[in-house]
Formats: structure tokens, sequence, C-alpha cells
């Protein structure tokens, strides 16, 4: 089994007005795709929520700005490590993320091990 | 499928565990949260309120996706708390804040006891008078309960209401600019104050009632949530001193008597099936008792409202063994008396069927053909189904299946049109051999 990286943007958190009734729906359907994820064995450990907005610093200068705020689209939310066997399967485990419902993005990665 | 109205009976234990959170947590939570803020900031303050309470349950979206906390409710409270710090903070220079908040600590303090528990009852008292303020509409009313009282969002409340989602729009635009105007919410430990607006208040929940039962489809879940929710909303009016009263018990009686009988007005297919066919020994018990301790209740004063009058009526359906042995002269006095403080054409319509049932058809006919002068009626579907209803049993099955197809033309809901279609296919046999018209 190799590691794989999802790395969740946009999403139900980043788009405005949705009512408290479809958010919470929307959440139970996360929680039932970790659930799905740990029983199979491919989740292990608990992801990483990010909250917002944070900090970034660019270039030489280290120039900062505030941001990302949640209206971005592309903001990353959140991270979760998995394993699978390829990436094939990894990609294959993000097509059912419920990000999708309100149009976000998984980014599927392989992580680099030293050694492995 | 589960019965919403169980929700009011035994309310969920809440649990830790993410999986078994309350199915409805963000909804109610949303509601208390931003009826709590509007009261202790003042309503010209409401956007900000709902903003926080908006961006709270966000973050616990955010936070929640991948593990729960131990206490979900006291999350998002606390969440919402700290933001509306932060807003409030941020935007004191925007619209100045009660003088009594002005301090950091003041503003906290105020905080934490307007959501506690203890208060939650009165925020959600105060927003519900406000919303039914004069100058606004009876749709507006209902529309701005289903928004701030119930939590539901616009696209949720126009599938509840069956209009447009724009309409909903315009209708909480307008609300919410009124109660923006007001300095405050309404008092409603004020006895003056209370008495002036309760009785906009239970019409509102009436129509917010009455909305759900009667469009009530088993494609829509909404539609009967939205009895439950009156029904929640009018306890809140009875566990509050000032807010209780004989007539609020009548309305209270009303509900649970309808309510019982929900789950037997549509069989599987979510088609309407007619008082007579419901099978009786199915009716909610609990709700039943609960409607009889009400009336009981409603009766501690001289004052007879339609309350009691609506109320005393289901009763006596609700209580009858069956539809022959109902008890139809009790029936006919309480519309008699209806109509004497709501003359409405639908309260004469119902008059005329009991009518039918003591005097047989004929007379039914007789009261029905009395109303014809008003023209909303043709746009009632009950309005044709109650004639076919008394043609068939007066042997008149051609006549039967006319008015039947009216009904269906001016059907609003599939539960409604199969219904009818279902009884006009049973009018076929009768057609075909006229002297089988008698049920």
């Amino acid at each position: 089994m190799s590691k794989f990286m999802f790395i969740f943007r946009g999403g139900g958190i980043a788009t405005p007005g949705v009512s408290p009734t479809d958010l919470q729906a929307h959440l139970k359907k996360w929680r039932d795709w970790i659930d799905a994820l740990t029983q199979s064995g491919h989740s292990r450990e608990p992801g990483n929520p990010l909250q917002n907005p944070g900090k970034t610093l660019r270039g030489r200068a280290g120039t900062m700005t505030d941001g990302p705020f949640a209206e971005s689209k592309d903001m990353i939310t959140g991270s979760l490590l998995i394993e699978a066997k390829s990436l094939d399967e990894a990609a294959e485990l993000a097509r059912q993320c419920p990000v999708f419902e309100y149009d976000g993005s998984v980014e599927v990665r392989p992580l680099l091990v030293y050694g492995g | 499928m589960a019965n919403p109205l169980n929700d009011s009976l035994d309310p969920p234990e809440e649990s830790a565990r993410p999986a078994a959170l309350a199915e409805d947590l963000f909804r109610r939570e949303s509601a208390h949260l931003v009826a709590a803020l509007t009261r202790l900031l003042g309503p010209a303050h409401l956007s900000l309120a709902e903003d926080v309470v908006q961006d709270a349950l966000v973050s616990a979206l955010q936070a929640w996706r991948f593990g729960a906390p131990d206490d979900p409710r006291g999350w998002i409270l606390k969440a919402a708390k700290n933001r509306a710090i932060d807003a409030i903070r941020r935007s004191r220079r925007l619209a100045p804040l009660p003088s009594e908040l002005e301090s950091n600590e003041a503003l906290s303090t105020s905080m934490d006891r307007v959501l506690s528990d203890a208060e939650d009852g009165a925020n959600q008292l105060a927003m519900m008078f406000s919303c039914c303020h004069e100058d606004l509409s009876d749709d507006t009313r209902v529309t701005l309960i289903l928004r701030f009282l119930c939590g539901l969002g616009p696209r949720e409340i126009a599938r509840a209401y069956l209009v447009e989602t724009d309409t909903v729009d315009r209708r909480i635009h307008r609300g919410r600019k009124q109660l923006q105007s007001l300095g405050r919410l309404h008092d409603v430990r004020a006895p003056e104050e209370v008495r002036a607006r309760l009785p906009s208040v239970l019409q509102a929940l009436y129509l917010l009632f009455n909305e759900g039962y009667h469009g009530s489809d088993a494609d829509n879940p909404l539609r009967t949530a939205m009895c439950s929710e009156a029904l929640r909303l009018t306890d809140l009016l009875l566990a509050s001193e000032v807010t209780a009263s004989p007539e609020v018990h009548a309305l209270a009686a009303l509900f649970c008597f309808d309510a019982a009988r929900l789950e037997t007005r549509t069989d599987s297919d979510g088609v309407f099936v007619p008082l007579s066919d419901q099978d009786r020994s199915a009716w909610n018990r609990g709700l039943l008792e609960r409607g009889i301790v009400h009336l009981s209740a409603s009766t501690s004063e001289a004052e007879l409202t339609r309350w009691h009058l609506e109320a005393g009526i289901a009763c006596e359906h609700a209580l009858a063994p069956s539809v022959a042995a109902t008890n139809w002269p009790r029936i006919v006095a309480l519309y008699d008396a209806l109509w004497g403080l709501v003359p409405s054409s639908v309260v004469a319509l119902n008059r005329a069927l009991a009518i039918a049932e003591i005097h047989g058809p004929g007379a039914g006919r007789d009261a029905i053909d009395a109303l014809e002068g008003d023209r909303r009626l043709a746009s009632y579907p009950f309005y044709w189904a109650a004639l076919a209803d008394i043609a068939r049993r007066a042997g008149d099955p051609s006549e039967a299946a006319r008015s039947y197809e009216r009904a269906i033309a001016v059907s609003r809901s599939r539960a409604e049109r199969t219904a009818y279609e279902r009884r006009l296919s049973s009018l076929v046999g009768a057609l075909v051999h006229p002297c089988n018209g008698n049920r």
C-alpha cells in the first residue's frame, strides 16, 4: 500500500448562502464518506481541516498577504492522508468525495516516502 | 418514512457521536441563535446576526468533516459567540449598539446570558411576535416564521409553501426591512404588548399548520414538518406565563386532533384517503390525548374564539368511532357558531357536508347551491369533490363524474389529483349500471 494525500478545494465551505439543513446534509455525506474509507482500511488518521483566513508569504521579500478568504473557490479547505494500491485506486476513492456536490475539487498526490 | 411529528413528542437524545447528530441540529440552532443575537443586539443588526450564525455553521461543517466534538451544540454556540463579538467590534462604527453593550466585558456577559437555555424560549417568542407585525401580509408573516423560527432557507420555504423562490425572497426582503426598522424585538414579558399581537401570531401559526396539513404530500416531508413546527411554536407560547392563554390551548388542541390523523390521510402511494376510509385505529393516541388536555384547558375563560370552535369540530371527528356514528348535529351547531365569527365559503361548504350526513344528499346539495355566488369556490378542488360526493350519494354518477373532473382540473398536488382520479374511476361501474350508483 502507498500513501496519498487528498487536498480539498472549494465546495460547500466556500459556497455562500447554503441553508442550515443543506449544510448539515452535506456534513453527513462527508462523515459517511470518511467512515467508509476508514472501514475499508484506506484511512487511518484523522484529516486536517484548515481554518481561514490565514496569511501567505511570497517571494524573496517575504511579502505577506491576508487570505485566502472563504469566497475563493480555489481555497484549500483541508487534507486527508489515505492508503491505496495505486494512484488510480486513490483517484477512484476520491471520486466519491462530497466536495463535488458544491463544485469543489480534490487533488490526489502520491506521498514521496524516503527509503520506502 | 419517519414521522416528523415524533420530534415534537419525544425530542431525540443529543449524542456526541456525529453519526447520531440530531438531524435538524443546524436548522434549529441557526433559528435559536439568530433570535438570541437579534434580541440582544436589536433588529437593526439582524443581518449581522444571520451572517455570524451562518459562518458558525460553515465552520462546524469545516471542522466536523473529519471528526466531531463531544458537545456539538455547545461548539456551535461558542463559535457563534466568538464570531459575533468579532463582528460587533468591527461594525461598531456602522450602527450604534444598545449602550449597555458598549464595553467588551458587558457584551460578553450579556451574550452568555441571552445564549443560555433559560432565555431560549423568550428569544424565540420575541422573534415570533416581531415577525407577525401588523403591517405585514399573512403570507409574509408565515414566511418570516419559517425563516427565523424554523431556520429554513428560501429554497426550502418555496418548496414547503409551493411558491417560487423569487416570491419567498421578496417576502423575506420586505419582512427583514420591517424587522430592521423596529428599535427592539417585541417585549414578550409585557402583557399589553402580548395581548395586542397574540391574535395575529395565532393566525400565522394556524396558516403555517394548514399549509402543511392540507397540502401534505408524501414526496415532500417539509410539509409535515410545517405541522410539527406549528405545534412546537404553540407549545412555546404555552410554556410562558404571559403568552399562555385559553385561546392558545384551543389552537394547540386543534393542531393535536388534526395531527393525530396526519399519517392516515395519505396512503403508501401518497394519495389522500377519504375520512370514511381512514384506519381510525391508526390515529395517534398520544396526540389525541394531548388534544383533549388542551381542549379542557381552553375552557377556563368565557370567550369563545374560532380556535375553540374548530378544535371542537376536530375533536368530534377525532373521537367518533366511524363516519356514521359521528355527532353530526353537534358539528353543524359548531359550524353555525363558526360561521358567526368567520363567514367564509369554506366554513359553509363543510357545514353543508355535515348537513348532508344528517338530512341526506338533497339537503346538502341545497346548502351548497346557496354558495354559488362565491366565484372563488370554482378554483377550490374540495368544492367540486364535495359536489361530486353528494351527487354520487344521490345516485347521479354522471353528475358526480363531471364534478370529479372539475376537481381534478383544479387540484393542487399529486396527492389530491390521484385521490379524485381514483374516485372518478370507481364511478365507472356505476356509470355503466346506473342503478348501482349508491356507494
